[in-house]
């Protein structure tokens, strides 16, 4: 079968330079590493003490209320409540911390700028939750070469992290799991069980763990520095505080802002002649015709039927094809698989394929929708939903678009990479 | 109780789809497709049997 994606070797992606980094409002993670000219600074120690004050000591359940209080949730994707997940792990010396700097979808940058940047506020989150368990086990588990260069430099330059561990990350998109993750800790290959089983129960070498994203970590550090109180003086009342986006493509704020949680998603994306499709959620996300009234902040999104996930917004420019751009990342995610499960082995190359064809006018839509429609909650993990998801939104969004292709084999744009995928192609 | 798919160890034998007619459909691979996961009381028998013939251990009953 011919195709019509004119670029079908992905350009590479530089890993090294990161995107512009600026704030909508007050910075409070990036507090000192935003300047205004979109290069970021990286906060040293003593210019952390000197913005935020020493850490204060917080108790399991002073921690607990405070993480209550501001509703805190996850920002790794599962935007799971941080109180009952510290409420819900034992506390004691055999308890592991897990700081979860995987961030393996290609969009995202917001960890690694996080990390690259702000390092201390993330050791300062991850030191507080041990603290509060009762545990020195801290790991922090980081792919990202200079992320983790920042990380090490950050803890040689405290007194108070001998105990923290720096470890690399399987560098897969699967592997960036959380159960994943505990599995890499453990010396097993970083693909999650297909049992159920809670981090949170029995996590790395079987004990309690409480793993969470960077930026939960970062979040929680400024929590314990800023106090309930002040974390939330800024954002929405349903989750109040901040959050880090990556903004990719035809966007008004391209690269990682921190914005306060209930800003209007078209203030990010900005004003378009005409309203044009664009991507929430990232890679595991859905294609949303337009902003409307939608609002970043978790709570609000979900009633929505949409998930944030790790915070990446895209939109592809007017003159690319939006079809290519969909089909590319189609491919990513097939080859992304972990190879475990049948339907998502299966099923994921087959809407690859499938969207391929569409894109050179072969109508198989019929087709598309039912596979696509079979593969949620058929997977140890949620790949194959999020495959699923972004296929269908697309394929319901782009409609016109995909009309083009079918009547003509093609939409005459060029394949621009405005949605960005790795050098060495596939998420393994 | 529910019927629930190891997906790491299923090898689409089939065997569910057959022992369990109306609740579990193959898909195009032969991979089941569990339709109604909860297991009412007249199918508890047929599910627990379907258990215990998967060749690859994936089937299970949760409570």
């Amino acid at each position: 079968m011919t195709s019509t994606l004119p670029v079908p070797t992905v350009p590479p992606v530089r890993r090294a330079a990161l995107p512009p980094v600026a704030a909508i409002g007050a910075p409070r993670v990036l507090l000192g590493a935003v300047d205004g000219t979109g290069v970021g600074r990286r906060v040293d120690l003593a210019h952390h003490r000197h913005l935020h004050g020493a850490r204060p000591s917080y108790g399991w359940e002073q921690l607990v209320a405070a993480a209550r209080a501001v509703r805190l949730l996850g920002r790794g994707g599962a935007a799971f409540p941080v109180a009952d997940k510290l409420a819900g792990v034992r506390r004691g010396r055999r308890t592991w911390v897990v700081v979860n700097g995987s961030e393996g979808e290609p969009a995202s940058w917001k960890d690694r700028v996080v990390m690259r940047l702000v390092p201390h506020l993330v050791v300062d989150g991850a030191l507080a939750v041990a603290d509060a368990l009762g545990t020195t086990r801290v790991v922090l588990v980081v792919e990202d070469p200079e992320s983790r260069a920042s990380l090490h430099r950050a803890l040689a330059e405290r007194l108070d992290a001998a105990h923290v561990t720096l470890r690399e990350a399987a560098g897969t998109f699967v592997g960036g799991e959380v159960r994943a993750v505990v599995q890499h800790l453990d010396g097993r290959a970083a693909v999650p069980p297909g049992r159920p089983v809670l981090p949170t129960v029995a996590g790395v070498g079987g004990a309690p763990t409480f793993a969470s994203n960077v930026e939960t970590f970062a979040q929680l550090g400024l929590l314990v520095l800023l106090g309930p109180g002040r974390f939330a003086h800024v954002g929405s009342a349903a989750e109040p505080g901040t959050t880090l986006v990556t903004a990719v493509g035809d966007v008004a704020w391209p690269g990682v802002i921190e914005v306060p949680t209930g800003l209007p998603v078209a203030d990010v994306l900005g004003v378009s002649p005409a309203p044009r499709p664009f991507l929430l959620g990232g890679y595991h996300g859905t294609w949303v015709g337009e902003p409307g009234g939608l609002r970043i902040e978790r709570p609000g999104l979900r009633a929505a039927g949409l998930r944030w996930n790790a915070g990446v917004l895209a939109r592809v420019p007017e003159r690319g094809c939006a079809l290519a751009e969909v089909a590319s990342v189609g491919a990513w995610l097939a080859e992304g698989s972990s190879g475990q499960c049948g339907p998502c082995v299966l099923g994921l190359p087959s809407l690859a394929t499938d969207l391929r064809a569409l894109l050179s006018g072969h109508d198989v839509r019929a087709a598309l929708e039912r596979r696509g429609r079979l593969l949620p909650g058929r997977g140890a993990c949620a790949h194959p939903d999020g495959a699923a998801g972004f296929t269908l939104s697309a394929l319901d969004v782009w409609r016109d678009e995909v009309a083009t292709h079918l009547a003509r084999g093609t939409c005459g744009r060029p394949y621009l990479t405005a949605l960005p995928l790795p050098v060495t192609g596939g998420a393994r | 109780m529910r019927i629930a798919v190891d997906w790491t160890r299923c090898d689409g034998h089939g065997l569910c789809a057959r022992l369990l007619a109306e609740s579990v459909v193959e898909d195009e691979w032969g991979f089941p497709v569990v339709l109604s996961p909860a297991v009412t009381e007249h199918q508890v028998t047929d599910a627990r049997r379907a258990v215990a013939a998967c060749p690859r251990l994936a089937l299970r009953l949760d409570p």
